[in-house]
């Protein structure tokens, strides 16, 4: 397909997949609540109010914060669909996060200050897991490009099955669901109201909230890679991961950014070192 | 071109005559003629000869395109080298000198070590000195160009800095120890620049040991007692190195026959195969850990901060720790595929994680810029211990893109430190609000050490990319990636808090000799990484290929990072710079309200800072802190085992040149 087509296809209909799921979720996530939860579309309606908002904001860079965490997202997926290198498009994912947590610490809030404070942990909780992925990729592909993976003949679940489940776990953190949202959560919690986004509201809000749904496209990508050959079984591996990390957040309670750490850095570390270190005996990576 | 012909046909010698000994000639001048504007226009118009010499080179360079070895100019009656032989003997009866004068025996037993070293070297037999003893390359071009103008922003920089500082400290213009300070800083950059451009390594050893005595004399400037104790310090690890030199230098010219480190990459294949020409090599890479303040060798580097800013500034980016790495990226190609080669990868590679964890640590912002120093040289070195085309081009891109952003943050910290008399990250909370210039500028400094479009992480790509043949060291690039975002991330959180109740902060006033040098480095960080892609296939691939040509003639693994260079930079910088920009302009203004923190409804409305009510309806101030994971990364946590691992890194790094391929 050509390539803007496909740039231009991706910018409409990742924001309606993302929302979709995200409605989806927040619907399931009622029914196990014994709630009746709302509308699939409710995500829609949420970011339609939030931009008809009066602009409201504690200093002028909170909306930098906020849209460069919208642009990055958005840059990121076209990156991924587009085939281009997967390394730079974690540290282009790697800036937005950044930027979130910079427009947190910007004001002199509790709140927003306690959740930039643990994002910063979270991301140190994710990010090198991330990274460890794309280096699975690249010790079977000889590249970074995402176009590699495509070109490959078998699904990399085969020989990166850890990943799964990696990747499953750092959806969790990115959506700060149950046991992982220690720096904003979906489910009240009086020590943090709203966490890193307190501070953030009206169109600002609703640039956040896109770039969600576009960040929850991205990683769900990242899962579809795992069995590219097929695209509806990748499909259906995407849906059961992030499935998983619903069900995962309403059975657990939230834990600490101290437990999140030592959590990821030693049996999430560790499990994915143990799948590369597989990966470099079966292949025999060349010095 | 052909206008600039003439540049092909300069006289080299004379060229490097200029970049060495100006700024040695001009130090004098200002030693001598103490007034004020004298020292202002000498110290500027060194800036200026140096930067335009540099240049000049940089001119030579592009029209010869090829490397040239050449001698000095020719003086009858004069011989270079035993002028040089004199000079290096003169400065270890220096070196002794100190030592009794500061009572540190141990200062004058180093000095006696090398000078026994150094004229075993010269006396013996097996070396030949027909090799001219000066070199230039695509390699020593860049460092060069670094040295003289980035040092020379950090010199100008100086003017004022020390002005303030000696104001501060209540020393009276008649007692000023100024002309000292710039003599010893033009004399080093000198020596640096002398430094790059020696191919012989008996000089390159004077212009070393040139270097740690000026940083000896800068660190011990104040002359109080904490300064005494750093700069001893700094001292004796460096001359150790030093001694370490010198011995690689006595198993080299032996094991190999020679003294010029061209000869010694020429040689690669009988070097390689013979274990003690590798412990030769292995000696002057730990002299250059020592230099380059890596693990177990580093805490020289963290005591200097005591000196005044500008030192900081000029020994972390363009000189000094950039001596030490130059060393090791220089003779990589002699010990290329070896294992020696790969354990100096995974030693840089464990600075850099470690130094990252010990950041996170710091309160202090000087130490914080230290300890990523100390990290990033790791990194540089530990490319530089994969030891192939695309490692080293990550290595140079480090080189280059470390030493601007780190001039331009020491150089903003600086002005911090004059604006409010604190290097403590928790004072500078907020600081957007009170000096809103400079923090814009260190804010843009720290976000060009970690995150994309800068070059930085382009160049952080590359090492990922070309440690992927070896595991160790690519776990130690991920974590310490990681762990580097963490720390920088935490400090640019603390500038950026502001008060909601300051909407528009006043711009301060720089002195113009602060503003233009912040604002040449901020060019520079956002215009070299905007331009990283000519860069990289301009300048940097035929610099790697050229010092790799006896290695290996084709720099084609260089290709795969046509990930990287595919990226269409520019419009990555227009997208993100329209990203930035929109939000600032919509949210302006009369249309966007400005408001408060939410504070579950008990803010007081009348505070002029944000307050809150608590019981018995005290208004309490609402006060943030960061988070410094004392417990978890304090330094005397981690000490003992990282200098245990550090040491052993080196041990079995020396070792390993005894392990045939």
């Amino acid at each position: 397909m050509n390539p803007i087509a496909l740039g231009a296809l991706t910018l409409v209909i990742a924001p309606i997949l993302g929302g979709l799921l995200m409605g989806l979720d927040r619907r399931i996530t009622a029914r196990l609540q014994n709630r009746l939860g709302p509308p699939i579309l409710q995500p829609f309606y949420d970011v339609g109010k939030l931009m008809g908002k009066q602009p409201v904001a504690c200093n002028s860079f909170q909306g930098v914060a906020a849209s460069l965490y919208l642009m990055t997202s958005v840059l990121a997926l076209l990156m991924f669909v587009l085939g281009q290198d997967l390394l730079v498009l974690l540290f282009v994912l790697a800036l937005g996060a950044v930027m979130l947590i910079l427009g947190g610490f910007s004001v002199k809030s509790p709140y927003s200050q306690l959740g930039s404070q643990r994002e910063v942990l979270q991301m140190l909780a994710y990010e090198p897991l991330l990274v460890l992925m794309v280096v699975g990729v690249y010790l079977q592909t000889g590249s970074f490009s995402a176009n590699s993976v495509l070109a490959l003949d078998r699904p990399l679940l085969l020989t990166m099955p850890i990943f799964l489940v990696t990747q499953t776990l750092v959806i969790g953190i990115k959506l700060h669901k149950s046991p992982f949202d220690v720096s904003a959560s979906h489910h009240a919690h009086q020590e943090l109201v709203r966490g890193i986004y307190t501070e953030f509201s009206g169109l600002q809000l609703a640039l956040i909230e896109l770039a969600h749904f576009y960040e929850l496209v991205l990683l769900l990508g990242f899962v579809w890679f795992l069995w590219h050959t097929n695209w509806l079984v990748g499909a259906a591996l995407a849906l059961a991961a992030y499935f998983s990390t619903i069900l995962m957040d309403n059975v657990t309670a939230r834990m600490t950014w101290r437990w999140l750490v030592s959590f990821m850095w030693t049996w999430g570390i560790g499990l994915a070192v143990a799948n590369l270190a597989a990966i470099y005996f079966m292949l025999r990576v060349p010095r | 071109m052909g206008e600039l012909a003439w540049l092909g046909r300069l006289n080299v010698g004379g060229l490097a005559g200029v970049l060495i000994l100006a700024p040695v000639l001009t130090g004098l001048v200002v030693f001598l003629v103490r007034t004020k504007w004298s020292r202002k226009g000498i110290v500027t118009g060194t800036g200026w000869i140096l930067s335009l010499g540099a240049l000049a080179l940089f001119g030579f360079g592009a029209v010869r395109r090829d490397t040239v070895s050449f001698m000095p100019p020719q003086i009858p009656g004069i011989s270079w080298d035993a002028v040089v032989t004199g000079l290096d003997l003169l400065l270890i009866v220096g070196f002794v000198a100190i030592g009794f004068l500061l009572r540190r025996p141990i200062v004058a037993a180093l000095a006696v070590l090398q000078a026994g070293l150094v004229l075993w070297v010269e006396l013996s037999h097996s070396v030949r000195l027909e090799h001219p003893p000066l070199y230039v390359d695509w390699l020593a071009i860049i460092m060069v160009m670094i040295v003289s103008v980035i040092g020379s922003i950090v010199a100008v920089y100086g003017l004022p800095y020390m002005k303030e500082h000696e104001k501060h400290l209540g020393i009276p213009d008649t007692a000023s120890k100024r002309p000292r300070f710039f003599l010893t800083i033009l004399i080093f950059l000198g020596a640096m620049n002398g430094l790059v451009l020696s191919d012989n390594l008996l000089w390159l050893f004077f212009f070393w040991e040139v270097t740690t005595l000026c940083s000896f004399l800068l660190i011990r400037h104040d002359e109080t007692a904490d300064a005494e104790a750093n700069a001893f310090r700094a001292l004796w690890i460096n001359m150790a190195g030093g001694v370490l030199f010198a011995g690689g230098l006595v198993v080299l010219s032996h094991a190999v026959g020679a003294v010029s480190i061209q000869r010694i990459v020429e040689s690669r294949a009988s070097v390689v195969t013979n274990p003690i020409a590798l412990v030769g090599l292995g000696l002057l890479c730990v002299a250059g850990f020592t230099k380059a303040a890596q693990m177990p060798f580093h805490s020289w580097l963290l005591g200097a901060m005591v000196a005044p800013t500008p030192v900081s500034a000029l020994l972390h980016s363009s000189t000094m720790v950039k001596a030490g790495v130059y060393l090791i990226a220089r003779l990589a190609p002699a010990f290329h595929d070896t294992a020696m080669s790969d354990m100096i990868a995974v030693a840089g590679g464990f600075t850099f994680a470690a130094a990252a964890l010990l950041a996170i640590g710091q309160t202090n912002a000087k130490k914080v810029l230290a300890y990523s120093t100390i990290s990033n040289l790791g990194l540089i070195i530990a490319c530089a211990g994969l030891n192939s085309p695309l490692s080293m081009a990550a290595a140079v891109m480090l080189i280059i893109f470390h030493a601007i952003s780190k001039a331009l943050l020491f150089m903003a910290a600086g002005v911090v430190e004059h604006g409010i008399w604190s290097r403590d990250i928790e004072d500078m909370q907020g600081l957007v609000s009170r000096m809103p210039l400079t923090t814009l500028t260190m804010v843009i400094g720290i976000l060009s050490m970690l995150l994309p479009p800068f070059g930085v992480l382009i160049a952080k790509l590359a090492a990922i990319e070309a440690s992927v043949r070896m595991p160790a060291a690519l776990l130690l690039l991920v974590v310490g990636s990681t762990l580097t975002v963490m720390f920088w991330t935490k400090w640019t959180g603390r500038l950026l808090t502001a008060d909601p109740s300051v909407v528009f902060p006043r711009i301060e006033h720089l002195h113009s000799m602060y503003f233009v040098p912040l604002l040449m480095l901020t060019i520079g960080a956002l215009g070299f990484s905007l331009m990283v892609v000519p860069l990289l296939t301009q300048l940097i691939v035929p610099a790697v290929a050229q010092y790799y040509r006896s290695v290996q003639s084709d720099v084609t693994t260089l290709v795969q990072f046509d990930n990287v260079l595919g990226v269409p930079w520019a419009l990555v910088f227009g997208v993100l710079a329209l990203a930035v920009l929109w939000p600032l302009l919509y949210f302006r203004g009369p249309r966007t309200q400005r408001t408060g923190v939410y504070l579950c409804g008990e803010q007081v409305e009348t505070a002029a800072t944000t307050t809150f009510r608590t019981a018995a309806e005290t208004a309490v101030p609402v006060t943030i802190r960061g988070h410094y994971f004392e417990r978890a990364v304090g330094e005397t946590v981690h000490a003992r085992w990282m200098m245990t691992v550090s040491i052993a890194a080196l041990v079995l790094m020396l070792g390993a040149a005894f392990l045939q391929r």
